[in-house]
């Protein structure tokens, strides 16, 4: 296990492209001990980026090193990484238990049994250790292919989507076994699309944006600039002129404009201090409203405007 | 290697894949039984033109190994679970070889019983006769396993494709233009089978006995080699 603190991680100028298509861009990062958030929207380029991480698949240019080594066909190196990828598909013929018996196996681990049955400990499913995995719904499933991504105790781990149909409880348990993992020195790389997700666990975030580095550094600087940006909010009302020059007025809207269907689009940077504000001026002045909702809420426009700005 | 062998072995093993197979091993063996029962004039030239040739190693060989060759990757290409054995620590021909072996497991009793049961039937339990014919059909079967391994991790109509080869190359232009019968698996495969007991069968083919052996190989080898490089440079899923 590394306990250093240079990079496990280098992936440097990695740009891949499939004919005209640009997934990935002109990467350049470095990935220490710790947890590290992969982050960005659906189609981003996260797991094309993880796949060159992974050596699953090439770069078009540029280079990616683990332990100082190009990973592309160094199956060596592969014994010291754990990899789940996005895909669910398991072979559904096979128990649970014998498919990390096999994929530990395939990594050489010592004294099977043993690591097997701890790795299965980990994800909590030696109940259903026994059962053929196509029974398993799709939450076991994940985590039965976490037990297998463990079973070789890996010094890296990288997790791509892994939350995907865990419920709750399972995502607290998961989140803390990360922890655990982080604070024993290895290196996590999990990659979301969710806000959240990575926000609860990862020391460091990688924002990707259309195949681009978009943000990189702490969690919280990045949180910041987040909650720093203009909302836009659409407010369909009964009276829109006469809302529109009430809500003009407000230190929480930056500026108002009128659609031509006549609903207002208003810009707020304080977007908290609005949702308690705009009410109380409708009903001050007896407008109704029927519609507010957020217009920039998702992902995407958060990194739309990180890049923008 | 174990562990790939077994896994794929597993995978290969359907239920309705094992069910077509044996249909299709079984129509050499019913057609033979038929020619015996219902006596005709048939010589041992046209019963090896039309059950060994162009049956046995011209269809129904390359027609069963293509079932199952073309999954032995495919299938985890189709459902993306064939990273499981590349980010293991192993280097590729540790997956492609037993991948390969395990094609030539489950295909061959099928094939070799066939063969076997077909000529035993058509040579009256001709020990010689039988034992060539059971070889080469399994060593044609060993280099289609070879070429659709390689077709199923190269394509993904490894199906389409691998029909269209049965189908135009060895079914139609390596019977009608001799030119090009040199190229052909079933030719190699048809070769061996008269040079293991020059006794019985004619002599009718392009190729001498040292050299389908030695081209048989190249074949094998040569498809096991672009099967662990194709491996190797591929994007896999």
């Amino acid at each position: 296990m590394t306990n250093n603190v240079e990079p496990v991680i280098r992936v440097d100028h990695v740009s891949r492209w499939f004919g005209s298509v640009v997934a990935v861009s002109d990467v350049t990062f470095d990935i220490k001990p710790g947890i590290t958030g992969l982050l960005g929207p659906n189609g981003a380029g996260k797991t094309t980026l993880l796949r060159m991480i992974t050596g699953l698949a090439d770069v078009s240019d540029g280079a990616v090193t683990v332990f100082g080594q190009p990973i592309r066909n160094n199956h060596a190196l592969f014994g010291r990484i754990g990899v789940m990828s996005e895909h669910e598909t398991v072979y559904g013929f096979m128990k649970g238990r014998d498919f990390v018996k096999i994929m530990g196996r395939l990594r050489g681990v010592s004294d099977l049994d043993a690591a097997v049955d701890r790795a299965i400990e980990l994800v909590d499913l030696m109940a259903a250790a026994d059962r053929p995995m196509g029974t398993y719904s799709r939450g076991m499933r994940q985590r039965m292919r976490l037990a297998a991504t463990l079973v070789h105790d890996p010094e890296i781990l990288i997790l791509d989507e892994p939350l995907n149909g865990a419920d709750p409880v399972q995502r607290a348990n998961f989140q803390d076994l990360l922890r655990r993992f982080a604070a024993e020195g290895r290196t996590i790389v999990l990659s979301s699309h969710i806000l959240e997700e990575v926000e609860q666990v990862a020391d460091t975030v990688l924002l990707i944006v259309n195949g681009k580095l978009a943000a990189s550094g702490g969690f919280r600087a990045i949180r910041a600039a987040l909650d720093k940006r203009p909302y836009h909010v659409r407010v369909v009302s009964d009276s829109p002129r006469e809302l529109a020059a009430a809500l003009v007025t407000l230190d929480s809207v930056d500026a108002v404009h009128i659609d031509p269907d006549g609903a207002i689009m208003v810009l707020s940077s304080n977007v908290r201090v609005l949702q308690i504000e705009l009410p109380l001026r409708a009903d001050a002045a007896s407008i109704r409203l029927f519609r507010v909702e957020p217009m920039d809420d998702s992902l995407e426009s958060v990194f739309g405007y990180l890049v923008e700005g | 290697m174990s562990s790939v062998y077994l896994l794929t072995l597993r995978q290969l093993s359907g239920r309705w894949r094992l069910l077509v197979m044996s249909v299709l091993a079984l129509m050499p063996v019913v057609l033979t039984e038929s020619l015996v029962l219902f006596p005709s004039s048939v010589s041992v030239e046209e019963f090896e033109l039309i059950v060994l040739n162009t049956m046995l190693a011209g269809s129904i060989s390359p027609l069963v190994v293509l079932a199952i060759a073309t999954v032995a990757f495919g299938n985890e290409v189709e459902d993306r679970t064939l990273a499981n054995l590349t980010l293991a620590p192993i280097p590729r021909w540790q997956i492609v070889i037993p991948k390969l072996f395990a094609t030539i497991s489950v295909a061959m009793p099928f094939i070799a019983i066939s063969a076997l049961v077909t000529t035993h039937v058509a040579f009256n339990a001709d020990a010689t006769a039988t034992l060539a014919v059971t070889v080469s059909i399994v060593a044609g079967l060993a280099m289609y396993a070879s070429v659709f391994v390689f077709l199923g991790l190269a394509t993904n109509q490894a199906i389409g494709v691998g029909l269209l080869y049965i189908v135009l190359w060895e079914g139609f232009f390596t019977t009608y233009v001799s030119g090009v019968r040199v190229f052909s698996i079933r030719a190699y495969s048809l070769a061996l089978m008269h040079g293991l007991d020059e006794r019985r069968f004619a002599d009718t083919d392009n190729l001498g006995f040292g050299v389908a052996i030695g081209v048989s190989a190249v074949v094998f080898v040569g498809f096991v080699l672009l099967t662990i490089r194709r491996l190797r440079r591929m994007d896999v899923p």
